[in-house]
């Protein structure tokens, strides 16, 4: 039984032969460096580590390596390549959404996320599709404030 | 020696459940909370039974690894489920986080395991020498206590299709979402021509399992709504001595005050 | 708005926007050996006896005997040591560090470590401690006349409750060695702080010595203390082991390890002559934990809030500071008066409504005024916007008519059956600007520089940390403005003590006031003096205002602070009364900081403080049990989501400082004042009772449920 899983990480296929119980946040920031997946809580609480799997925002220090075998994996290193960040970053730095910048790579992840399956989302679905990344400096108004924006110029992005 | 192991099958799962000590593996969004690098885990999100949401003449029928999300995006999920699993974690647990876990870890504060168990929902449990259909109520043995063979998976969960449709769902946490339930309360009313037709409900976070006490519930159950409202102080009764809370984060007061109340509007908003 | 309150892109946007920030635990490890701190499993003890593992080659344990220089956190005082002398005073009080190549062998050599003590009894209850750390008093006017001459006596307590601060990064830092040096870096809230503590505790040269700001992840005041106690740490085994050594905190560690918020007891005792308040006797008690740390610091801000914005002529304050065998109490947003200002707010309200009067009413018949004198007997030397703001903050909120209707709704019997009860509550705070007292003047001594090279761009030199607060961006602008140059030809960087002069830690909302002011000053010089071609320096050193009366710590007289700003906070509520829970449905609060140097920046600031105070008065409960902190994580020490609070409405209102830059005052720290009480004054309106603590949760708002239906 080979130990070896294939994924597509940031648009290349990367063959990872390591621990599959490792965390996917411990090998995104050790073994890729990519140090822009943060690591707030390794509980699944506070969103800092937010990636994009298959589609879909998760932890990933609630993801074990054997789970993505096969699946395709966005951090914030591939994704701010993106005409599409370029859209959200514009529309943060434009409320000065970001403060600390801690959750923000999660933050933004996360509003891909919302966009992506609803281009025109409501305040309140703004606000749940956010409610797993803590943010403990902006009070969210700000975020939220964004995420608008962005749907809004952007408009045809999403 | 065998580390972690993907399947591709359940046969293949279910032998590897039997010939190696396997942590099997849906969302991990519990395991991964003590995750330890040592764990052999048995990955099950490529076994395509356990994935699935069809239904059949009675049942809808969800595969252990479905995601909450996957479950609240489905057209065959039933409303309650659906509200309780929107209202656990948040999107980012939602879309790892399984149904099949949510049971198996055994927690009286599971959300989707309360809906479960106040839907009378059955479990399909499987081993390479068979399988075996049981009401979830019986699944739970007490604390993190399962009926559940060392060599056995929860590969379904057995929802029944009809009389969900007037519900009652409330959890209570300690915020509006990333919140683990402090009380939660389910109720199905049935009512047919002036008549309770079924009567379930379902208190979880309270206890060392989600309290389900059917023999209860049956009192109302073939009885008219006036015979109902007659029955109601003796009903409250016998849940107000059902209810045993233990002290957690909030106290057994404050549970079984919660519990009673939710139970008391639940039954008036059903004209009981 | 000025022309510079125009906002403008922030200077870490895009590096933190596209995770290519670094922050300390981004550093590459291949030549780190990463520290892991052994730490006491009990609240007090002496130490018998550590009896460590067989440690691997590589692998090694630190403790006081490595320390070469003095086995002491240079903090306000010097009673918290690098390592455990002999004794431990809290659960958590690092006795040694693991050091080593390979972070699980740490952990696991850590785990395998056993300390063996005898235990002594611990003191939990602040009540019972006998260990007073810090007792002040001051008075003015004639309290004891006040209370003679009364119509009416109000006698109540008020106890508020731990907060942790919760940024997103834990602490961290690295201290690297090369040739006898010393060098920090890392989440570092004031690096000065950390220099000292370090040259003090090796026994160094200063110039041995430099610290440094990585990109930090939030700071709230929970970075000021703690990263001196690490440095210290850090530095012992780099200087030992001649490398790098990394320690970085779990979120549990951080937690349970580093400072938080001061739990407190006021008691109030007031005067009430002809429905108006005459004096007060206040008596002020925080939980200091075991070390002193910040607490001197933070109990004089708190004394001097007592009072909150009100002129009352006779007043006598008693505070102190006692030892527990908790983890230290430190700073935290807001640095000591939340505490007090929430108990004075509370007894307002309290005694308004026992006066029948409306308490907004109550509280403007009593706001001090501009030429009025301050609790300390300084003066109130500009004027005290606060009744526009509470009438800016009653329109938008429509306050009158909702408080009346839910007032109503709490006092008929047949709603009191309703499931859901709403109410309102509103606040009025202020926060002094810069350092107590003659603190600027005598301890900090402030010197910023200003650096041009020959091709004419400007470098700002200053130790101010940009923690995610934007300072950097309001630095940048106001040297810029007052040079005329284009703000991509100033240069700033987060601070180095090796090339950065002291310009005082980052805190007590001083960062704008103070340094941005010298800054300006700066650069006003340098526009005067500019010379094409060559490269200048320019030093500015603080000038105490001269239109202060002086501030004397031993009577507590004269200017506390140079200026003040001012916060009124309105706060909505529904209560579920079948659960308890309690939904923040609307919150407006208008604030005034002066001119904003960035309009984006002081709302961002004005929000998030904002929330992080409703958190603390419905959400932010923190328990110690025996000694040891229960909420040790994100799951368990509950912080508000997105889905936990509405829309904010922030508002500014712009009362100048002659002394601060283009008129700004202190920013930071006054959101975090006023919105626990505004919160609880909500609920008491819901409820329709008097309450005395925060955080007030679900249960809490069963319990009062539960009494209320007793007593019929």
């Amino acid at each position: 039984m080979a130990n070896e899983i294939k994924f597509i990480l940031n648009g290349q296929e990367q063959v990872y032969d390591g621990n599959l119980a490792a965390r996917l946040l411990d090998v995104l920031r050790e073994k890729f460096n990519l140090t822009g997946t943060k690591s707030g809580c390794k509980e699944g609480e506070c969103g800092a580590c937010s990636v994009i799997i298959d589609g879909k925002l998760m932890n990933s220090c609630l993801i074990a390596m054997g789970r993505v075998d096969g699946s395709t994996i966005l951090t914030i290193e591939g994704y701010s390549e993106t005409e599409r960040f370029l859209a959200l970053s514009d529309a943060y730095e434009s409320v000065s959404a970001v403060q600390c910048g801690f959750c923000t790579p999660g933050m933004i992840l996360a509003s891909e996320s919302i966009l992506s399956s609803n281009p025109h989302p409501s305040e309140e679905e703004v606000r749940i599709g956010i409610s797993g990344n803590l943010c403990r400096c902006t009070g969210y108004n700000s975020i939220v404030k964004a995420i608008g924006i962005a749907a809004e110029k952007g408009s045809g992005l999403w | 020696m065998v580390n972690c192991v993907t399947a591709h099958s359940l046969e293949e799962a279910l032998v590897l459940r039997k010939n190696h000590e396997l942590i099997p593996y849906v969302g991990g969004t519990d395991l991964m909370i003590h995750a330890d690098e040592k764990s052999k885990y048995l990955f099950l999100h490529k076994v395509p039974e356990m994935k699935q949401i069809v239904e059949d003449d009675d049942y809808i029928r969800f595969g252990a690894s479905c995601t909450f999300t996957e479950i609240i995006e489905h057209s065959l999920s039933p409303k309650i489920l659906k509200d309780a699993c929107s209202q656990i974690g948040a999107p980012t647990i939602r879309n790892v986080g399984s149904i099949g876990g949510n049971i198996g870890n055994g927690s009286p504060k599971a959300d989707s395991a309360l809906i479960c168990m106040v839907t009378d929902s059955k479990l399909r449990l499987a081993n390479s020498a068979g399988e075996r259909i049981i009401p979830i109520k019986d699944f739970y043995l007490g604390h993190k206590k399962l009926d559940l063979l060392p060599d056995e998976l929860i590969v379904e969960i057995l929802m029944p299709k009809n009389g969900l449709d007037n519900y009652y769902h409330k959890k209570v946490g300690a915020r509006n979402a990333l919140a683990i339930s402090r009380v939660s309360f389910a109720g199905i009313m049935d009512i047919k021509e002036n008549k309770v037709k079924n009567c379930a409900t379902a208190y979880g976070a309270v206890s060392d399992v989600i309290i389900r006490v059917n023999s209860i519930d049956n009192m109302l159950i073939g009885k008219t709504i006036e015979e109902a409202k007659e029955l109601k102080d003796a009903y409250l009764k016998a849940f107000d001595q059902a209810i045993v809370p233990i002290k957690g984060r909030v106290g057994i007061e404050y549970r079984k005050d919660v519990c009673m109340n939710l139970l008391r509007d639940f039954l008036e908003i059903n004209g009981i | 708005m000025k022309p510079i309150s125009k906002s403008i892109p922030k200077r870490d946007h895009l590096t933190k926007a596209n995770g290519s920030a670094m922050y300390v635990c981004d550093y590459p490890t291949e030549d780190v050996l990463f520290g892991k701190l052994l730490r006491s499993g009990v609240p007090k003890a002496n130490i018998l006896n550590v009896k460590l593992p067989g440690l691997p080659e590589g692998y090694h344990y630190i403790d006081k005997n490595d320390v070469p220089g003095t086995n002491q956190v240079a903090i306000v005082l010097k009673d918290t040591p690098v390592f455990a002398e002999s004794t431990v005073e809290h659960i958590g009080d690092p006795i040694g560090m693991i050091v080593g190549p390979n972070e699980h062998e740490v952990n696991r050599l850590l785990n395998e470590t056993k300390i063996e003590y005898k235990e002594l009894e611990p003191v939990f209850d602040v009540k019972k401690s006998d260990v007073v750390f810090f007792d002040y008093n001051y008075e003015k006017g004639d309290i004891e006349k006040a209370f003679i001459e009364a119509d009416k006596i109000f006698e109540e307590e008020f106890e508020t409750g731990l907060q942790e601060h919760m940024y997103l990064e834990t602490n961290g830092l690295i201290a690297d060695y090369s040739n006898g040096k010393i060098h920090i870096h890392g989440s570092i809230q004031c690096p000065y702080f950390v220099h000292d503590a370090v040259v003090h505790a090796m026994g160094i040269k200063h110039e041995d010595v430099s610290v440094a700001q990585d990109t930090m992840g939030g700071g709230f005041g929970g970075k000021e203390d703690h990263p001196s106690v690490m440095a210290c740490q850090a530095a012992v085994a780099a200087y030992k082991l001649k490398k790098s050594v990394r320690i970085i905190y779990d979120r549990k560690e951080d937690v349970e390890a580093t400072s938080k918020r001061h739990p407190s007891f006021c008691h109030y005792k007031v005067a009430v002559k002809d429905n108006h308040i005459t004096g007060m006797q206040i008596n002020v008690l925080y939980d200091a934990g075991a070390y002193t740390t910040l607490s001197p610091v933070v109990l004089q801000r708190g004394i001097i809030g007592a009072c909150g914005i009100y002129n009352v002529p006779n007043l006598k304050v008693h505070g102190q500071a006692r030892k527990t065998n908790t983890v230290p109490s430190g700073a935290f947003r807001g640095f000591g008066a939340p505490q007090t200002f929430f108990a004075v707010e509370m007894m307002m309200t309290h005694i308004a409504k026992d006066l029948g009067i409306d308490p907004v009413e109550f509280k403007l018949k009593h706001v001090s005024k501009q030429g009025e004198l301050t609790s300390t007997s300084g003066k109130f030397h500009e004027p005290v916007p606060i009744p526009s703001m509470i009438d800016r903050v009653i329109k938008a909120s429509d306050y009158y008519k909702k408080k009346e209707k839910y007032e109503k709704s709490t006092r008929l019997k047949s709603t009191h059956t309703k499931r859901y009860r709403r109410g309102i509550g509103l606040s009025a705070v202020y926060h002094g600007g810069g350092f107590t007292g003659n603190g600027e003047r005598d301890l900090i001594k402030a010197v910023v520089k200003l650096k041009k090279d020959p091709i004419g761009n400007v470098e700002i030199l200053t130790a101010i940390t940009d923690m995610g607060q934007g300072i950097n961006t309001v630095f940048a602008k106001i040297v810029s403005q007052e040079l005329n140059l284009p703000i991509d030809r100033i240069i700033i960087n987060y601070p180095d003590t090796s090339k950065v002069p002291n310009s005082g830690p980052t805190v007590a909302s001083r960062s704008v006031m103070i340094v941005g002011e010298l800054l300006r000053k700066a650069a006003a010089k340098l526009k005067e003096d500019w010379i094409d071609g060559r490269e200048q320096i320019i030093e500015e050193h603080y000038k105490h205002p001269e239109f202060l009366i002086p501030f004397d710590l031993s009577t507590f007289y004269g200017d506390a602070y140079p200026s003040y700003s001012w916060a009124v906070n309105a706060v909505e509520v529904e209560i579920d009364t079948y659960t308890g829970c309690i939904d923040v449905i609307g919150a407006w609060g208008s604030f005034d900081v002066g001119t904003p140097i960035d309009e984006n920046i002081v709302i961002g600031q004005m929000e998030g403080g904002f929330l992080q105070s409703i958190g603390y008065g419905m959400m932010e409960k923190m328990t110690a049990v025996n000694g040891r902190i229960r909420n040790n994580t994100f799951s368990d020490y509950i912080i508000p989501t997105a889905v936990d609070v509405p829309n904010m409405h922030v508002m500014l209102h712009v009362e100048d400082y002659s002394h601060g830059p283009y008129g700004a005052k202190g920013a930071g720290e006054l959101p975090h004042v006023g919105g626990a009480p505004a919160v609880i004054d909500a609920i008491q309106n819901a409820l329709g009772v008097t309450l005395n603590k925060t955080p007030f949760l679900a249960e809490d708002v069963m319990d009062v449920l539960r009494r209320q239906k007793s007593n019929g």
